[in-house]
């Protein structure tokens, strides 16, 4: 690292500072519960097992589940959310950005449309969308008959079941990953798209070579905020099927619920929750690695 | 390169005129220079020939053909900015590169474009560097190199200099005058430095709240300023201004308070028409000369001295009014002392006090 000008130090000790509270705090509110989770996935807890005390049983539970078919496939359909839903959600949020960022003349209704979704509770927006995707009054099914397809039963058959919660994922999270596009876009100085109109540079091509590039920090926090919490997704496949038909849709985060609130089993339970930790921190490491380019080559 | 025709142009935001019917041909190959107080449109009468802003009124021909609703990647124009606006993201290569390729020139075509642009400019050593790692005034060069490197049919420069250090600045001034005469190209020049309007101008337009005050050479707009308002805008200092009357004999000029001035014969006639009325008197300071006292002397206060160097400022109060002069370093001048100087009636101005128009 290079070393740091007086200005820079005394900058550096201000922002240690003004970070202790916050630091705290975190410790307190995160970091404790982290650790009793992770004593807990180490111990046999059953609560309807009351006898059997809480003894620890090393990586019984662990091993437990390497050899849980559940838990695999509850991992895969996790990933697949994320895999499906992240780059759904900004791509549908980029397009939301770069609508809401038009010089409108009235510009609350498009502010409200988009911090609409996002202020919904998650529950909410999954009963909505059961109630559009509904086999015999649903909005969906009636709009198909319209135009005169069949209708199809969303919610009771696997692939149907899936696509449908996907869609209802992406509407619901795409206004926050919109909001931190915009936020992104305002950045960018008008002038260079001036530069470039007089360069010669469609519309199309001012996209590609200006607002993509230049707006690559916020698409970076926005996979990162919508990753963290597609490996989460538990409300809407819950409000929308309960994980169902059968356990087809159900996530990592609903197994663990349904195993330590339905089954009241803590230790297997915090141990399923370690491991979606660690998915977690896989999958936000690896961009972490890539948002450390500067793109403007340093010196700001 | 090509000829751009500015035609009875108007601008209006939404109810606020901006500019009220400019009228300009600039001939292909010349350099015009716009100056003017800030806010009286010079921006944005840069940026409509650009195609940035709408045209309200008038029409504005590029090599003859209108393109008033031609968008500016239709005008076959370069731009450089006052911000310069370099691409943050790309490096200074593809930054000149970027309006060739945006034209689909083929890639080692614009190659050897750029390399010769970055060499004129001496810039090569920092191709591969981003803008963000560049000081001023390389950013400076750097945005010149991607208008030259396009050669468009016209240049169009909107405060260019105005972000570097008076060194850099005169640096840069005389390396762009350098640049068109070596290219010839047609060039519009917005700036309110007057000295880089007078060293770089084939013509200067001079404008004031939306309209042009004047259009003329360097030299007309130096010796013949149609008005007090051209007349104070050239020349650092600028001319100096005084109330007078004209004498009924309409050869002499009586300053107020008092001191009377003989007017050449050669330039009597031009004075019959204003016999007895009040005009106002200008000067410019290098007109002023520290002099022996005799019949056509004044005595002047000294108030102040400014020493530049190569030549020394001095305020002067002659009669009633305040006036600045430009003298030799070695002309002695002590602030308090009382000295005789001498007004060189060949060069004086005489302008309308009411309209500020010049009287010819
Ligand atoms: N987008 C706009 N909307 C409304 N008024 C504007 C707009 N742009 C410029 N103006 C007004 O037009 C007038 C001319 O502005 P312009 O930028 O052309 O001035 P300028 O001569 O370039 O001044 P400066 O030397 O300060 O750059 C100003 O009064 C300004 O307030
Ligand atoms: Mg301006």
């Amino acid at each position: 690292m290079a070393r740091l000008s007086p200005l820079e130090a005394s900058e550096r000790r201000l922002g240690y500072l003004m970070l202790a509270p916050a630091v705290i705090l975190l410790l307190v509110t995160a970091l404790y519960p982290i650790a009793a989770l992770i004593r807990e996935s180490f111990s046999h807890n059953v609560l309807t097992e009351p006898w059997m005390a809480k003894p620890w049983v090393g990586l019984d539970n662990f091993a437990k589940a390497m050899g849980d078919p559940r838990f695999w496939e509850a991992s895969a359909n996790t990933l697949l959310y994320v895999i499906v839903t992240v780059p759904g959600a900004v791509a549908m949020g980029l397009g939301l950005a770069l609508l809401a960022n038009q010089p409108f003349r009235i510009k609350w209704p498009v502010r409200l449309g988009l911090l609409l979704p996002w202020a919904l509770p998650l529950v909410f927006a999954g009963l909505i969308f059961r109630w559009f995707f509904e086999f015999q009054q649903g909005l969906v099914n009636n709009a198909l008959l319209f135009v005169g397809l069949s209708p199809v039963n969303w919610l009771t058959r696997e692939t149907p079941a899936f696509i449908a919660i996907c869609i209802a994922i992406i509407w619901k999270t795409s206004s926050f990953a919109a909001l931190v596009l915009l936020a992104g876009l305002q950045t960018i100085p008008k002038s260079l798209y001036e530069a470039a109109e007089v360069d010669g540079a469609s519309k199309w091509r001012q996209f590609l070579e200006i607002t993509l590039p230049m707006l690559m920090p916020a698409i970076f926090v926005a996979l990162i905020f919508r990753t963290i919490t597609a490996i989460q997704t538990f409300d809407i496949p819950k409000a929308m099927t309960d994980g169902g038909p059968g356990k087809s849709n159900e996530t990592l985060a609903m197994y663990i619920h349904s195993t330590t609130i339905d089954a009241l089993d803590f230790g297997y339970g915090s141990t399923l929750a370690v491991l979606m930790f660690v998915l977690s921190a896989v999958l936000t490491s690896f961009y972490l690695r890539h948002t450390r380019r500067d793109p403007s080559g340093g010196r700001h | 390169m090509a000829q751009l025709d500015i035609i009875g142009v108007t601008k209006a935001f939404g109810p606020v005129k901006v500019l009220h019917g400019i009228d300009i041909a600039v001939a292909d190959g010349e350099f015009l220079v716009l100056v003017g107080p800030s806010g009286c449109g010079k921006s944005t009468l840069l940026r409509m020939i650009a195609g940035l802003e709408s045209v309200t009124g008038g029409e504005l021909k590029i090599g003859g053909a209108v393109v008033n609703d031609l968008p500016p990647r239709g005008r076959d124009i370069a731009m450089v900015f006052q911000d310069y606006a370099l691409y943050p993201h790309k490096s200074v290569r593809d930054n000149i590169g970027f309006g060739l390729r945006m034209r689909n020139i083929a890639t080692d075509d614009i190659a050897r474009r750029v390399d010769d642009a970055a060499k004129i400019l001496q810039i090569t050593h920092l191709l591969d560097r981003k803008p963000g790692q560049l000081s001023g005034g390389q950013r400076q060069r750097v945005a010149m190199g991607r208008a030259i490197v396009r050669d468009p049919k016209v240049f169009l420069f909107d405060e260019p200099l105005s972000n570097l250090d008076a060194q850099l600045r005169a640096e840069m001034r005389v390396e762009i005058k350098k640049l068109h005469q070596r290219f010839r190209n047609t060039v519009v020049y917005v700036t309110h430095d007057q000295v880089e309007a007078m060293t770089l101008a084939d013509r200067i337009a001079v404008m004031k709240g939306g309209h042009v005050e004047q259009l003329g050479t360097p030299d007309e707009i130096y010796n013949h300023p149609r008005t007090t308002f051209v007349a104070g805008f050239t020349g650092s200092p600028p001319m100096n201004f005084a109330p007078c009357t004209i004498g009924e004999d309409g050869g002499s000029i009586i300053l107020d308070g008092g001191a009377t001035l003989a007017v050449p014969k050669a330039r009597q006639a031009q004075l019959q028409a204003a016999r007895g009325k009040r005009m106002t008197f200008g000067i410019r300071p290098e007109h002023i000369t520290i002099s022996a006292e005799d019949g056509n002397s004044l005595q002047a206060e000294v108030i102040l001295t400014e020493p530049l160097g190569s030549d020394t400022l001095g305020l002067l109060k002659i009669g009633q009014t305040e006036m600045t002069g430009r003298f030799a370093p070695d002309a002695g001048l002590k602030p308090g002392a009382t000295r005789a100087v001498t007004l060189a009636m060949s060069k004086f101005h005489l302008f309308d006090p009411e309209t500020g128009v010049s009287l010819q």
